[in-house]
């Protein structure tokens, strides 16, 4: 593979990654509000609809991303223009199969939430919707982008699904690289450049989210 | 015209009573302690006076008017004049000290749109004295700032109540847990409520930072007439600063009124448990004990006169004075002679003297 092969996958990689996970949390984040919200310690009970969602939320998150990929081609087809082939034809069956998983990691985030806290802005008279503005999301900042940085790792992780819709990528290109040489890809000098680059862009974002992270929490510094 | 009326108010959890009705009068002014072991339903009855919990039966009346009720929903404006604090301070981890304490402000504007009205109208009386254009402009601008700035001079005038004004842009992680409840009381004033609710607010703090922040409770009391309801486990913070206190135990108020009645007379068993407590160790002797009660108008040294007059020897096991409500009050407790004349003797002595005893139970 050629130095510009190895730049497009990045570049491939990168893009089908970032959109998709914007996608994914503009619909995972209302979600996940909603399933704490409703849920068991939530500041807005409401079993039913909290079991409903819930169920959603566990089947879409339990369709492999790979039958999903494949299942979405005439949709991608409608929204996107074409069905496979393209960087871009990887978006919705990425954004489709994560955005549950997003909704999961933060009601979880949520929950760590101190129900002090939430008690003391409810005597003040906050509404639901102030209370999860102006306490809730704010105060599992650090804990949302920490949930942030593993999801988007676990999405580069879904991207080898585009192996099977050709949309490229690095995952997808370390795979098909591995197929047509199966017999000595270890001695392969592109294959490990691929390897690392994929490495180098977890670890990039995984170090960044903690660092930010740890920045932004006010909780433990000292004096 | 009672401050706030409890009115017959009851609310059960599964069939279980947790309060069971409950007629409390507050006064304005007020610093009502409701004393009671964990688990009596004190915190639940706060709650209820602020909405964040519902109740089944009864109302709770504010300067006469309907407060809430099963059917009554607490309004907004009447949540502004009653705020709350807490064991555990519930400052919000990601906020500065001053975001803090606007954070009130930013959930009701109210009080900001009031003094936005008044500085617009200042700004129209000091502009039409002014005939120079500039000078016009100029203090336009020095009110638009103020106007800007109304969250920020009500939070910094709220924490300068409780002498925290140098913490202001400091972290709740960063302060001491007595200067996170000073913060905690700034962000409950900083809406100008009439009425505290304090829900074990000195719980968690060591018995000197206890005693600053009960003096600063009693002190805005004083100075901005608040009445404060103080739900408490320790005798002692009750004893301090309330006026009035209710015991509850078991869902019911077992006792109430003055607290030099209350404190000195307790009729209640649990009562008498709680307010003695950490008292004497009764259960340790293996002597009878008799329990004298000192309500101030005694005035001669009464144990001196006990063994001269009745010549019978006393032996004390403990003994101990406060003062309450600028009252001096105290137990002391002897034990109780061992020969059934002696005793005799000594209780008709105390009778005479118009001393209130009692046999302590083991």
């Amino acid at each position: 593979m050629s130095a510009a092969d190895i730049l497009k996958a990045t570049y491939e990689t990168v893009w089908m990654v970032l959109i998709s996970t914007a996608l994914a949390y503009l619909v995972g984040l209302p979600l996940g509000v909603l399933l704490h919200v409703t849920g068991k310690t939530g500041i807005h009970k409401n079993r039913p609809l909290n079991f409903i969602l819930g169920i959603i939320v566990n089947f879409l998150r339990s369709v492999p991303c790979l039958i999903l990929t494949v299942l979405l081609i005439p949709l991608n087809r409608f929204i996107v223009g074409r069905g496979s082939g393209q960087w871009y034809t990887m978006i919705i069956p990425l954004f489709v199969s994560s955005f549950a998983y997003v909704a999961r990691i933060v009601e979880q985030s949520l929950a760590d939430v101190d129900a002090g806290e939430v008690e003391a802005v409810r005597s003040l008279g906050a509404s639901d919707w102030q209370i999860i503005s102006k306490v809730i999301i704010p105060e599992a900042k650090p804990s949302l982008l920490m949930g942030f940085a593993v999801t988007l790792v676990n999405i580069i992780g879904y991207t080898s699904f585009a192996y099977n819709i050709g949309a490229g990528g690095l995952i997808a290109n370390i795979w098909s690289f591995y197929t047509r040489h199966t017999g000595d890809f270890l001695t392969q000098a592109s294959f490990w450049i691929l390897i690392i680059v994929v490495v180098v862009l977890v670890q990039l974002i995984q170090e960044f989210g903690l660092y930010l992270a740890k920045k932004l929490d006010k909780r433990k510094k000292v004096k | 015209m009672s401050e706030i009326e409890i009115r017959n108010l009851s609310k059960s959890f599964d069939n279980h009573k947790v309060l069971d009705d409950i007629s409390l009068n507050i006064e304005k002014g007020d610093i009502y302690g409701v004393l009671g072991l964990s688990g009596a339903g004190k915190s639940t009855l706060v709650r209820c006076i602020n909405g964040l919990e519902t109740f089944d039966e009864g109302e709770i009346l504010y300067r006469g008017e309907t407060l809430c009720s099963p059917s009554v929903k607490i309004s907004r404006a009447h949540q502004r004049k009653i705020a709350m604090i807490f064991q555990s301070f519930n400052l919000l981890q990601q906020r500065t000290v001053l975001k803090n304490v606007q954070l009130p402000l930013e959930l009701d504007s109210s009080l900001v749109e009031e003094r936005k009205e008044i500085l617009l109208q200042q700004l129209q009386e000091e502009k039409s004295q002014i005939t120079d254009v500039n000078l016009r402009k100029e203090v336009e601008k020095k009110y638009k700032e103020k106007i800007k700035n109304i969250k920020k001079d009500l939070a910094l005038e709220a924490l300068d109540k409780v002498g925290l004004l140098d913490k202001a842009n400091q972290y709740p992680s960063q302060l001491s847990g007595g200067q996170c409840q000073r913060v905690a009381i700034a962000r409950a004033l900083v809406l100008k409520p009439e009425v505290i609710l304090s829900d074990e607010a000195t719980s968690a703090l060591d018995p000197e930072t206890t005693l600053s922040i009960l003096d600063l409770l009693k002190e805005l009391n004083k100075s901005l007439g608040l009445t404060i309801i103080m739900i408490s486990h320790q005798m002692n913070a009750i004893e301090y600063i309330c006026n009035k206190v209710a015991i509850i135990d078991k869902a019911k108020i077992i006792e109430e009124g003055n607290i030099s009645d209350v404190f000195l007379a307790p009729k209640a068993e649990i009562s008498k448990s709680l307010i003695y407590a950490n008292h004497v160790h009764t259960k340790l002797s293996n002597h009878r004990l008799v329990r004298i009660l000192f309500d101030g108008d005694v005035d001669e040294p009464l144990l001196s006169n006990v063994v001269q007059d009745c010549q019978i020897t006393v032996s004390i096991v403990y003994a101990d004075t406060k003062v309450v409500d600028n009252k001096a009050y105290g137990q002391t407790i002897i034990k109780r002679p061992k020969d059934e004349k002696d005793a005799e003797k000594l209780f008709k002595y105390l009778s005479l003297k118009g001393v209130r005893y009692e046999e302590v139970e083991q």
